[in-house]
């Protein structure tokens, strides 16, 4: 997977890429992870903070921005960074996926939101699918 | 799409216009408050393509406009204005923000400057203790759940009934620091989950708590009645809804998403979601966007609490803070504005842009009545701030509006690279200015570099007719997430 960080005026634009739509799901947990708190998920410590998201959308580029959200809300309830993602069940409209992390005393960035403008879950010329991201600081 | 200056006429020396023939999807023109400089600097990002998408909203009265500080949002520029035809035009949560009533106030002191300098560095070192600040970081108040939902019924009043201040407050608040259509049931778990330990916080990004002194007076009779004078020592908080806003603002573009395809409504941005204002989930948003938008007011009267405290503790108690006045600049409300001769019902949307009313708007202390509602304006950390107010002619132009700060230029990426925080710190302290930072990347995003110069931005409102000068603010401590 990768993941690059491109300029934006006030907010934070990344762009993904992987092999397949799982991997580009997990490199935009493992990118938003990366902008919660830098380095966050570097060293593979104890990852003791599991949570399950169930999400439901019209498309593949909804389906990443929701369930993103639902990460990062949970990020801020739980207290904690998401690292890794692990699907029970994924197609184009629907995920069910445990979320694993660890707790962390605080943040370097708080993001109001995971927002759709500009985010397009498309195939590219090289066969791998990729999105842009902004998220709203 | 491409916007290049021969797209755009214009109508007055400080009022430029993309008409409404330059793209098929547009509904009504879109306009642009600037001077001819500022123009050619807001078209360097996608600002003007996203305000064109504006154009485009069901419903849309008169022009979508923006403001001299306008720059590229996600979807909605940030520094716009749309509104819609009430009631059967469309409300866009994304015309809002994520962070639901952002906004400032400013409290005034009875110290002058030169009487308190050596108190200063004090000072901001008991605001940083006292008001809780930083990345995702929860305050000492936690909500139970039927407190939290008489936050979002009541706003600031709720915060004033606890001892959080004084009943005279609420009148010096923008809608009494309450919208009575809240509904708490229509906030959502999550949200209410997120909200119930971040009263009295200012949070990150370009939220602060500042310590500023009014360098300059140009208006002596609005100075006087807004209880300014030269030399006091103000304070100046800018804050919002924290988490519980982003949280709704989140829940319902996803909802509005789903359902807006059923109401035949295409947009060119999926972040321009909107339904028709009187349709069910429409509904919904707006009463919880008003919850979310009491919660914000609570919230800013408790950090204000938390201001007259760690300034008690330095001044003796009873050294006080009175508040001038708290506007909102990302909210939605229902509003009668004059478009095309006739006096009409709106939805204004304002996402990073002030509601600026003229003399006599009857919501207004009574002190106020003849100078206009205040508008209060937060320059970058280290420049200066403006108090200006409202005029009769904000409302023909721009739907009682005007600018919300000084306007981002560089991203934060670029700002990092361009500035040494450490040094910045220590330069704006040989200017007289303490900075009490959460992390150096947080000075560093926020450097006045990074933001255009408020006083263009301001120049600009004022030349237009829409806002007229009050006071300048200079900074002598800055609180940040």
């Amino acid at each position: 997977m990768k993941i690059k960080y491109l300029p934006h005026t006030a907010d934070i634009r990344m762009k993904i890429e992987g092999s397949s739509f799982k991997e580009i799901l997990a490199a935009g947990v493992l990118g938003m992870a990366n902008i919660l708190k830098d380095g966050a998920c570097n060293s593979k410590g104890i990852m003791n903070l599991k949570v399950e998201v169930a999400i439901e959308a019209a498309d593949k580029t909804c389906l990443m921005i929701d369930l993103l959200s639902d990460v990062l809300s949970h990020s801020y309830t739980s207290k904690g960074i998401f690292c890794e993602i692990y699907f029970n069940e994924l197609s184009d409209n629907n995920a069910i996926a445990v979320v694993q992390g660890y707790r962390t005393n605080g943040f370097d960035e708080e993001i109001k939101a995971v927002t759709y403008h500009e985010a397009q879950v498309v195939m590219n010329k090289d066969n791998r699918w990729e999105t842009i991201i902004i998220f709203d600081i | 799409m491409k916007i290049r200056k021969e797209d755009i006429i214009r109508i007055e020396d400080f009022l430029w216009e993309i008409p409404q023939a330059f793209n098929s999807r547009m509904r009504v023109p879109a306009r642009v408050l600037a001077s001819e400089e500022l123009l050619e600097a807001i078209m360097e990002d996608r600002s003007l393509v996203q305000l064109v998408n504006v154009a485009s909203l069901p419903g849309i009265q008169m022009a979508s406009l923006v403001m001299p500080d306008v720059h590229e949002g996600y979807g909605f520029p940030i520094g716009g204005v749309a509104a819609t035809e009430f009631p059967g035009g469309v409300i866009s949560p994304g015309g809002i923000g994520y962070d639901i009533n952002c906004g400032v106030r400013l409290l005034t002191s009875s110290q002058k400057i030169s009487n308190i300098k050596d108190k200063l560095e004090m000072l901001s070192q008991e605001l940083n203790k006292e008001i809780p600040s930083g990345m995702g970081k929860g305050g000492t108040i936690h909500l139970e759940p039927e407190d939290l939902d008489e936050v979002l019924r009541k706003g600031a009043a709720w915060a004033v009934e606890q001892g959080y201040g004084e009943l005279e407050d609420l009148a010096y608040t923008e809608s009494n620091g309450c919208l009575e259509e809240a509904d708490p049931a229509l906030v959502s778990d999550m949200a209410k989950k997120r909200g119930a330990d971040q009263l009295g916080t200012i949070g990150s990004g370009n939220h602060f708590v500042e310590v500023d002194y009014i360098e300059e007076i140009f208006d002596q009779d609005a100075a006087k009645a807004l209880g300014l004078s030269d030399g006091q020592v103000v304070i100046l908080i800018h804050t919002g809804s924290r988490g519980l806003g982003h949280q709704v603002a989140t829940d319902y573009i996803r909802e509005i998403m789903k359902t807006m395809p059923g109401y035949g409504i295409q947009v060119p941005d999926r972040e321009l979601a909107c339904v028709p204002f009187n349709s069910e989930v429409g509904k919904d948003y707006f009463k919880a966007m008003c919850a979310s938008a009491n919660y914000a007011w609570c919230n800013r009267q408790i950090v204000s609490w938390e201001a007259r405290t760690a300034w008690k503790n330095i001044f003796g108690k009873e050294a006080a803070l009175k508040l001038m006045y708290d506007v909102a600049h990302n909210i939605a409300k229902v509003e009668s504005h004059r478009v095309n001769g006739s006096l009409i019902k709106v939805i204004v949307h304002r996402k990073g842009a002030t509601r600026a009313f003229g003399p006599g708007f009857e919501e207004l202390p009574e002190k106020y009545k003849f100078v206009g509602q205040p508008v209060i304006i937060p320059g970058s950390m280290g420049t200066c701030s403006y108090v200006m107010v409202g005029t009769d002619k904000s409302s023909e132009l721009t739907f009682g509006s005007c600018c919300h700060g000084a306007g981002r230029r560089l991203s934060r990426t670029a700002a990092k690279k361009l500035v040494n925080a450490p040094v910045l710190k220590q330069k704006l302290r040989e200017k007289g200015i303490y900075v009490e930072a959460g992390s150096f990347k947080g000075i560093a995003e926020e450097a006045p570099i990074a933001y255009k110069d408020v006083n263009q931005v301001v120049g600009t409102v004022c030349a237009s007719g829409v806002a007229k000068k009050v006071a300048k603010l200079r900074p002598v401590a800055v609180i940040k997430g």
